[in-house]
Protein backbone atom coordinates (compact mmCIF):
# COMPACT_ATOMS: atom_id res chain seq x y z
CA UNK A 1 0.00 0.00 0.00
CA UNK A 2 1.60 3.50 -0.95
CA UNK A 3 1.46 6.34 0.90
CA UNK A 4 -0.86 7.92 -1.14
CA UNK A 5 -3.83 5.03 -0.51
CA UNK A 6 -2.87 4.95 3.47
CA UNK A 7 -3.48 8.58 3.50
CA UNK A 8 -6.98 7.98 1.41
CA UNK A 9 -7.69 5.50 3.71
CA UNK A 10 -7.08 7.25 7.06
CA UNK A 11 -9.03 9.93 5.60
CA UNK A 12 -11.96 8.23 5.02
CA UNK A 13 -11.56 6.87 8.53
CA UNK A 14 -10.87 10.03 10.30
CA UNK A 15 -12.83 13.16 8.52
CA UNK A 16 -11.23 15.47 11.05
CA UNK A 17 -7.44 16.27 10.44
CA UNK A 18 -6.26 16.52 14.09
CA UNK A 19 -2.45 16.26 14.60
CA UNK A 20 -1.41 12.48 16.28
CA UNK A 21 0.80 14.68 19.02
CA UNK A 22 2.69 11.07 20.48
CA UNK A 23 4.19 10.64 17.20
CA UNK A 24 4.72 14.48 15.68
CA UNK A 25 6.70 15.22 19.28
CA UNK A 26 8.20 11.50 19.17
CA UNK A 27 9.99 12.41 15.42
CA UNK A 28 10.25 16.04 16.50
CA UNK A 29 12.28 15.48 19.78
CA UNK A 30 14.28 12.23 17.83
CA UNK A 31 15.37 14.59 15.44
CA UNK A 32 16.39 16.56 17.69
CA UNK A 33 18.49 14.56 19.92
CA UNK A 34 20.10 13.09 16.70
CA UNK A 35 21.48 16.83 15.81
CA UNK A 36 22.49 17.56 19.24
CA UNK A 37 24.42 14.72 19.02
CA UNK A 38 26.43 14.70 16.20
CA UNK A 39 26.82 18.54 17.18
CA UNK A 40 28.33 18.12 20.07
CA UNK A 41 31.32 16.21 18.05
CA UNK A 42 31.19 19.64 16.47
CA UNK A 43 29.76 18.51 12.73
CA UNK A 44 27.32 21.11 11.91
CA UNK A 45 27.22 19.51 8.28
CA UNK A 46 26.25 16.25 10.01
CA UNK A 47 23.18 18.17 11.38
CA UNK A 48 22.54 19.68 8.32
CA UNK A 49 22.12 16.33 6.73
CA UNK A 50 19.83 15.30 9.46
CA UNK A 51 17.83 18.00 8.67
CA UNK A 52 17.58 18.10 5.18
CA UNK A 53 16.47 14.56 5.15
CA UNK A 54 13.87 15.38 7.57
CA UNK A 55 13.09 18.01 5.17
CA UNK A 56 12.91 15.59 2.06
CA UNK A 57 10.66 13.11 4.12
CA UNK A 58 8.32 15.95 4.59
CA UNK A 59 8.69 16.88 0.79
CA UNK A 60 8.26 13.51 -0.06
CA UNK A 61 5.22 12.64 1.51
CA UNK A 62 3.39 15.98 1.37
CA UNK A 63 3.84 15.90 -2.86
CA UNK A 64 3.21 12.21 -2.63
CA UNK A 65 6.32 12.20 -4.90
CA UNK A 66 6.82 8.26 -6.55
CA UNK A 67 8.98 7.58 -9.04
CA UNK A 68 7.88 3.58 -8.53
CA UNK A 69 4.19 4.88 -9.34
CA UNK A 70 5.46 7.40 -11.84
CA UNK A 71 7.22 4.54 -14.08
CA UNK A 72 4.44 2.02 -13.54
CA UNK A 73 2.47 4.54 -15.08
CA UNK A 74 4.55 5.01 -18.00
CA UNK A 75 4.93 1.96 -19.04
CA UNK A 76 1.06 1.02 -18.58
CA UNK A 77 -0.69 3.65 -20.33
CA UNK A 78 1.89 6.33 -21.54
CA UNK A 79 0.98 8.27 -18.46
CA UNK A 80 4.36 10.96 -18.21
CA UNK A 81 3.49 13.45 -15.65
CA UNK A 82 5.78 11.58 -12.67
CA UNK A 83 8.32 11.08 -15.14
CA UNK A 84 8.42 14.23 -16.15
CA UNK A 85 9.01 15.40 -12.45
CA UNK A 86 11.41 13.45 -11.95
CA UNK A 87 13.65 14.68 -14.65
CA UNK A 88 13.00 18.17 -14.15
CA UNK A 89 14.36 17.28 -10.41
CA UNK A 90 17.70 16.04 -11.98
CA UNK A 91 17.87 19.22 -14.24
CA UNK A 92 17.52 21.50 -11.20
CA UNK A 93 19.89 19.18 -9.25
CA UNK A 94 22.92 18.95 -12.45
CA UNK A 95 22.83 22.30 -12.26
CA UNK A 96 24.60 22.87 -9.33
CA UNK A 97 26.26 19.04 -9.04
CA UNK A 98 28.00 19.09 -12.27
CA UNK A 99 30.10 22.24 -12.15
CA UNK A 100 30.72 22.08 -8.16
CA UNK A 101 31.89 18.61 -8.74
CA UNK A 102 34.14 18.90 -11.49
CA UNK A 103 35.69 22.03 -10.58
CA UNK A 104 35.98 22.84 -6.73
CA UNK A 105 38.15 20.98 -4.12
CA UNK A 106 36.39 18.69 -1.73
CA UNK A 107 32.89 17.93 -3.82
CA UNK A 108 32.64 14.67 -6.37
CA UNK A 109 30.06 13.53 -8.45
CA UNK A 110 28.27 9.77 -8.35
CA UNK A 111 30.24 7.60 -10.34
CA UNK A 112 29.95 4.07 -10.97
CA UNK A 113 31.97 1.56 -13.07
CA UNK A 114 30.27 0.58 -16.20
CA UNK A 115 29.55 -3.49 -16.80
CA UNK A 116 27.36 -6.53 -15.89
CA UNK A 117 27.52 -5.74 -12.19
CA UNK A 118 25.37 -1.93 -13.02
CA UNK A 119 23.22 -3.97 -15.67
CA UNK A 120 21.88 -7.01 -13.48
CA UNK A 121 22.04 -5.26 -10.25
CA UNK A 122 19.65 -2.53 -11.85
CA UNK A 123 17.45 -4.45 -13.71
CA UNK A 124 16.54 -6.41 -10.44
CA UNK A 125 16.29 -3.55 -8.79
CA UNK A 126 13.28 -2.52 -10.94
CA UNK A 127 11.71 -5.71 -10.60
CA UNK A 128 11.65 -5.40 -7.05
CA UNK A 129 10.65 -1.83 -6.77
CA UNK A 130 7.64 -2.80 -8.47
CA UNK A 131 6.67 -5.76 -6.21
CA UNK A 132 7.43 -3.79 -3.13
CA UNK A 133 5.57 -0.63 -4.25
CA UNK A 134 8.35 1.60 -3.55
CA UNK A 135 12.22 2.24 -4.15
CA UNK A 136 14.88 3.55 -2.13
CA UNK A 137 13.32 7.44 -1.53
CA UNK A 138 10.06 6.01 -1.63
CA UNK A 139 10.89 2.82 1.07
CA UNK A 140 11.34 5.45 3.43
CA UNK A 141 9.48 7.75 2.86
CA UNK A 142 6.43 5.57 3.18
CA UNK A 143 7.73 3.49 6.07
CA UNK A 144 8.21 6.41 8.05
CA UNK A 145 4.72 7.98 7.06
CA UNK A 146 3.09 4.68 8.89
CA UNK A 147 2.84 1.92 6.06
CA UNK A 148 3.31 -0.63 7.97
CA UNK A 149 3.94 -2.84 4.79
CA UNK A 150 6.76 -0.72 3.85
CA UNK A 151 8.66 -1.13 7.06
CA UNK A 152 8.64 -4.97 6.24
CA UNK A 153 10.08 -4.09 2.92
CA UNK A 154 12.50 -1.59 4.51
CA UNK A 155 13.78 -4.42 6.81
CA UNK A 156 14.14 -6.70 3.73
CA UNK A 157 15.54 -3.94 1.74
CA UNK A 158 18.56 -4.03 4.52
CA UNK A 159 19.19 -7.75 4.94
CA UNK A 160 19.22 -7.67 0.81
CA UNK A 161 21.97 -5.02 0.70
CA UNK A 162 24.10 -7.24 2.94
CA UNK A 163 23.73 -10.38 0.61
CA UNK A 164 24.42 -8.07 -2.20
CA UNK A 165 27.42 -6.79 -0.36
CA UNK A 166 28.60 -10.30 -0.32
CA UNK A 167 28.22 -10.85 -4.00
CA UNK A 168 29.56 -7.34 -5.43
CA UNK A 169 33.10 -8.02 -5.59
CA UNK A 170 32.14 -11.59 -7.87
CA UNK A 171 30.19 -9.44 -10.22
CA UNK A 172 32.40 -6.86 -10.36
CA UNK A 173 35.20 -9.23 -11.26
CA UNK A 174 32.89 -10.05 -14.48
CA UNK A 175 34.77 -6.67 -16.08
CA UNK A 176 33.75 -3.52 -17.27
CA UNK A 177 35.10 0.41 -18.28
CA UNK A 178 35.74 2.97 -15.85
CA UNK A 179 33.65 5.49 -15.04
CA UNK A 180 32.47 8.10 -18.14
CA UNK A 181 31.59 11.65 -16.63
CA UNK A 182 30.08 14.43 -19.21
CA UNK A 183 32.83 17.05 -17.50
CA UNK A 184 36.06 14.49 -18.50
CA UNK A 185 35.51 15.39 -21.97
CA UNK A 186 33.49 18.67 -22.51
CA UNK A 187 34.61 20.79 -19.67
CA UNK A 188 32.80 21.82 -16.62
CA UNK A 189 30.01 23.71 -18.73
CA UNK A 190 30.56 21.87 -21.72
CA UNK A 191 29.56 19.11 -19.47
CA UNK A 192 26.55 20.52 -18.10
CA UNK A 193 25.25 21.54 -21.13
CA UNK A 194 25.43 17.84 -22.39
CA UNK A 195 23.86 16.91 -19.58
CA UNK A 196 21.08 18.74 -19.67
CA UNK A 197 20.90 18.03 -23.14
CA UNK A 198 20.40 14.15 -22.41
CA UNK A 199 18.11 15.07 -19.55
CA UNK A 200 15.74 16.85 -22.52
CA UNK A 201 16.52 14.35 -25.22
CA UNK A 202 14.81 11.59 -22.75
CA UNK A 203 11.94 13.75 -21.83
CA UNK A 204 11.20 15.00 -25.21
CA UNK A 205 11.05 10.72 -26.06
CA UNK A 206 8.71 10.03 -22.63
CA UNK A 207 6.52 13.22 -24.42
CA UNK A 208 6.59 11.58 -27.75
CA UNK A 209 5.33 8.45 -26.32
CA UNK A 210 2.79 9.49 -24.30
CA UNK A 211 1.24 11.16 -27.07
CA UNK A 212 1.47 8.23 -29.38
CA UNK A 213 -0.33 6.86 -26.78
CA UNK A 214 -2.90 9.52 -26.12
CA UNK A 215 -1.94 10.00 -22.79
CA UNK A 216 -0.99 13.06 -20.56
CA UNK A 217 2.27 14.09 -19.77
CA UNK A 218 2.00 16.95 -17.98
CA UNK A 219 3.17 16.27 -13.86
CA UNK A 220 0.32 17.82 -11.37
CA UNK A 221 0.72 20.53 -9.93
CA UNK A 222 1.89 18.83 -6.76
CA UNK A 223 4.16 16.86 -8.49
CA UNK A 224 5.80 20.00 -10.11
CA UNK A 225 6.43 21.55 -6.36
CA UNK A 226 7.46 18.08 -5.10
CA UNK A 227 9.98 17.98 -7.98
CA UNK A 228 11.16 21.72 -7.70
CA UNK A 229 11.79 21.35 -3.55
CA UNK A 230 13.22 17.70 -4.13
CA UNK A 231 15.68 19.12 -6.53
CA UNK A 232 16.70 22.19 -4.21
CA UNK A 233 17.26 20.15 -1.51
CA UNK A 234 19.20 17.44 -3.22
CA UNK A 235 20.95 20.27 -4.02
CA UNK A 236 21.64 21.17 -0.09
CA UNK A 237 22.56 17.54 0.77
CA UNK A 238 25.56 17.42 -2.21
CA UNK A 239 26.89 20.83 -0.64
CA UNK A 240 26.37 19.47 3.09
CA UNK A 241 28.01 15.99 2.34
CA UNK A 242 30.62 16.69 -0.36
CA UNK A 243 28.79 14.14 -2.90
CA UNK A 244 25.54 13.67 -4.28
CA UNK A 245 22.61 12.15 -2.10
CA UNK A 246 22.44 8.38 -1.76
CA UNK A 247 20.18 6.36 0.48
CA UNK A 248 20.81 2.63 0.00
CA UNK A 249 24.76 2.43 1.45
CA UNK A 250 23.14 3.99 4.85
CA UNK A 251 21.27 0.32 4.63
CA UNK A 252 24.27 -1.95 4.07
CA UNK A 253 26.29 0.58 7.33
CA UNK A 254 22.83 -0.71 9.21
CA UNK A 255 22.47 -4.45 8.45
CA UNK A 256 26.16 -4.76 8.38
CA UNK A 257 26.18 -3.57 12.19
CA UNK A 258 23.39 -5.69 12.58
CA UNK A 259 24.90 -8.58 11.06
CA UNK A 260 28.21 -7.81 13.42
CA UNK A 261 26.31 -8.06 16.63
CA UNK A 262 24.90 -10.82 15.86
CA UNK A 263 28.20 -12.64 15.67
CA UNK A 264 28.13 -12.55 12.06
CA UNK A 265 31.63 -11.86 10.47
CA UNK A 266 31.69 -9.48 7.79
CA UNK A 267 35.58 -8.10 8.31
CA UNK A 268 36.65 -10.77 6.45
CA UNK A 269 34.57 -10.34 3.25
CA UNK A 270 36.02 -8.22 0.48
CA UNK A 271 33.43 -5.53 -0.05
CA UNK A 272 33.79 -5.07 4.26
CA UNK A 273 37.86 -4.57 3.43
CA UNK A 274 37.17 -1.11 1.02
CA UNK A 275 38.36 1.63 2.88
CA UNK A 276 34.78 3.19 3.02
CA UNK A 277 32.85 0.26 3.90
CA UNK A 278 35.49 -0.71 6.39
CA UNK A 279 35.07 2.67 8.29
CA UNK A 280 31.56 2.63 8.17
CA UNK A 281 31.25 -1.10 10.06
CA UNK A 282 33.47 0.57 12.85
CA UNK A 283 32.42 3.72 13.35
CA UNK A 284 29.57 5.65 14.53
CA UNK A 285 26.42 5.63 12.14
CA UNK A 286 26.19 8.87 12.73
CA UNK A 287 29.16 9.32 10.52
CA UNK A 288 27.72 7.76 7.85
CA UNK A 289 26.59 10.65 5.32
CA UNK A 290 23.92 8.31 3.50
CA UNK A 291 22.70 6.89 7.33
CA UNK A 292 21.96 10.75 8.33
CA UNK A 293 19.55 11.46 5.14
CA UNK A 294 18.30 8.22 5.79
CA UNK A 295 17.03 8.53 9.65
CA UNK A 296 16.28 12.10 8.84
CA UNK A 297 14.26 11.16 5.91
CA UNK A 298 12.31 8.39 7.90
CA UNK A 299 11.89 11.37 10.82
CA UNK A 300 10.58 13.90 8.47
CA UNK A 301 7.60 12.08 6.78
CA UNK A 302 6.83 10.53 10.50
CA UNK A 303 6.29 13.85 11.44
CA UNK A 304 4.32 15.50 8.22
CA UNK A 305 1.97 11.80 8.39
CA UNK A 306 1.56 12.83 12.40
CA UNK A 307 0.69 16.14 11.57
CA UNK A 308 -2.13 15.80 9.78
CA UNK A 309 -3.60 12.91 10.83
CA UNK A 310 -3.89 9.53 12.96
CA UNK A 311 -0.51 7.89 12.73
CA UNK A 312 -0.52 4.55 11.44
CA UNK A 313 -3.93 3.49 12.01
CA UNK A 314 -4.83 1.43 9.39
CA UNK A 315 -4.89 -2.40 9.02
CA UNK A 316 -2.32 -4.49 8.09
CA UNK A 317 -2.38 -5.68 3.92
CA UNK A 318 -2.96 -9.35 2.68
CA UNK A 319 -0.35 -11.49 3.15
CA UNK A 320 0.40 -11.99 -0.34
CA UNK A 321 1.03 -8.02 -0.65
CA UNK A 322 2.90 -8.67 2.60
CA UNK A 323 5.25 -11.11 0.51
CA UNK A 324 5.59 -9.09 -2.14
CA UNK A 325 6.75 -6.56 -0.06
CA UNK A 326 9.45 -8.54 1.34
CA UNK A 327 10.34 -10.37 -2.22
CA UNK A 328 10.56 -6.52 -3.06
CA UNK A 329 12.76 -5.51 -0.55
CA UNK A 330 15.42 -7.70 -0.50
CA UNK A 331 15.72 -7.61 -4.82
CA UNK A 332 15.68 -4.30 -4.35
CA UNK A 333 18.85 -4.42 -1.67
CA UNK A 334 20.59 -7.25 -3.80
CA UNK A 335 19.80 -5.11 -6.89
CA UNK A 336 21.31 -1.41 -5.27
CA UNK A 337 24.25 -3.10 -4.01
CA UNK A 338 24.95 -4.37 -7.68
CA UNK A 339 23.74 -1.73 -9.25
CA UNK A 340 25.57 0.77 -7.35
CA UNK A 341 22.29 2.11 -5.72
CA UNK A 342 18.70 3.32 -6.69
CA UNK A 343 16.56 5.82 -8.13
CA UNK A 344 18.55 8.46 -5.65
CA UNK A 345 22.22 7.32 -6.02
CA UNK A 346 22.44 5.48 -9.30
CA UNK A 347 20.05 7.30 -11.43
CA UNK A 348 19.19 11.16 -9.99
CA UNK A 349 23.06 10.95 -8.73
CA UNK A 350 25.01 9.87 -11.25
CA UNK A 351 22.82 11.65 -13.95
CA UNK A 352 22.85 14.87 -11.96
CA UNK A 353 26.80 14.40 -11.83
CA UNK A 354 26.94 13.72 -16.11
CA UNK A 355 27.85 10.30 -15.39
CA UNK A 356 26.98 7.49 -18.05
CA UNK A 357 25.89 5.17 -15.80
CA UNK A 358 22.77 7.22 -14.26
CA UNK A 359 21.32 6.95 -18.16
CA UNK A 360 22.45 3.04 -18.32
CA UNK A 361 20.70 2.17 -14.94
CA UNK A 362 17.62 3.66 -15.57
CA UNK A 363 17.52 1.72 -18.59
CA UNK A 364 17.74 -1.22 -16.93
CA UNK A 365 15.65 -0.48 -13.79
CA UNK A 366 12.89 0.19 -16.45
CA UNK A 367 13.36 -3.15 -18.04
CA UNK A 368 13.55 -4.42 -14.93
CA UNK A 369 9.69 -2.51 -13.69
CA UNK A 370 8.29 -4.26 -17.20
CA UNK A 371 8.66 -7.92 -15.60
CA UNK A 372 7.89 -6.68 -12.04
CA UNK A 373 4.35 -5.45 -13.12
CA UNK A 374 4.05 -8.26 -14.98
CA UNK A 375 4.62 -9.90 -11.44
CA UNK A 376 2.59 -7.77 -9.22
CA UNK A 377 -0.65 -9.55 -9.89
CA UNK A 378 0.23 -12.69 -8.33
CA UNK A 379 0.32 -11.18 -5.22
CA UNK A 380 -2.70 -9.19 -5.51
CA UNK A 381 -1.25 -5.86 -6.45
CA UNK A 382 -2.64 -4.12 -9.55
CA UNK A 383 -0.64 -3.68 -12.71
CA UNK A 384 -2.13 0.38 -12.86
CA UNK B 1 0.11 -1.33 14.05
CA UNK B 2 0.74 1.26 15.77
CA UNK B 3 1.81 -1.21 18.50
CA UNK B 4 4.85 -2.23 16.12
CA UNK B 5 5.78 1.43 15.22
CA UNK B 6 6.49 2.37 18.81
CA UNK B 7 8.71 -0.92 19.36
CA UNK B 8 10.81 -0.07 15.68
CA UNK B 9 11.02 3.43 16.61
CA UNK B 10 12.07 3.24 20.25
CA UNK B 11 14.45 0.17 19.23
CA UNK B 12 15.93 1.96 16.19
CA UNK B 13 16.69 5.21 17.92
CA UNK B 14 17.88 3.83 20.76
CA UNK B 15 20.24 1.69 18.47
CA UNK B 16 20.98 4.78 16.40
CA UNK B 17 22.15 6.44 19.68
CA UNK B 18 23.93 3.74 21.39
CA UNK B 19 26.02 2.73 18.06
CA UNK B 20 27.00 6.50 18.50
CA UNK B 21 28.05 6.02 22.09
CA UNK B 22 29.64 3.08 21.86
CA UNK B 23 31.47 4.00 18.31
CA UNK B 24 34.59 6.11 17.77
CA UNK B 25 33.65 8.80 15.72
CA UNK B 26 36.77 10.42 13.53
CA UNK B 27 35.77 14.10 12.49
CA UNK B 28 33.28 14.86 9.61
CA UNK B 29 31.02 12.39 8.16
CA UNK B 30 31.62 11.26 4.91
CA UNK B 31 30.83 8.85 1.92
CA UNK B 32 33.05 5.42 0.61
CA UNK B 33 33.22 7.98 -1.93
CA UNK B 34 35.40 10.54 0.11
CA UNK B 35 38.31 7.43 0.01
CA UNK B 36 41.08 7.20 -2.09
CA UNK B 37 40.33 4.58 -5.14
CA UNK B 38 36.57 4.52 -4.70
CA UNK B 39 34.84 4.49 -7.86
CA UNK B 40 31.21 4.14 -6.82
CA UNK B 41 29.03 5.44 -3.89
CA UNK B 42 29.58 1.92 -1.93
CA UNK B 43 33.31 1.82 -2.43
CA UNK B 44 34.03 -0.18 -4.99
CA UNK B 45 37.22 0.07 -7.08
CA UNK B 46 37.88 1.15 -10.19
CA UNK B 47 38.01 -1.72 -13.08
CA UNK B 48 41.42 0.04 -14.04
CA UNK B 49 42.22 -0.66 -10.94
CA UNK B 50 41.97 -4.05 -10.55
CA UNK B 51 44.29 -5.25 -13.69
Amino acid sequence: MSVATTTQTAATAAPARTADWPFLCGAVIATALLAALVLLDGQPYSAGLILLGFALGVAFLKAEFSFTASWRRFLVSGEAGGLIGVLLLIAIASIVIVPVAASVRGFGGAIAPIGPSLLIGAFVFGIGMQLANGCGSGTLYTAGGGSGRMLIALACFIVGTVIGSLHLPAFLALGGIDPILAADYFGVWGGLAVTLASIALVGAAVIAVARRRDANFLPRRSILIGAVAIGVLTIGVFLAGGHPWSVTFGFTVWGGKLASLAGIDLASHEFWQWPGPKRALTESVLTDTSSLTDLGMILGAMAAAAASRPFARTSWPPARSLAAAAIGGLLMGWGARLGFGCNIGAFVGGVASGSLHGWIWFAAALAGCMLGIRLRPWFGLSRE
Amino acid sequence: MRVVYVIVFIVGIGAAIADHLASPSSGRAVSPEDFAGACAPCGAPCPSAKK
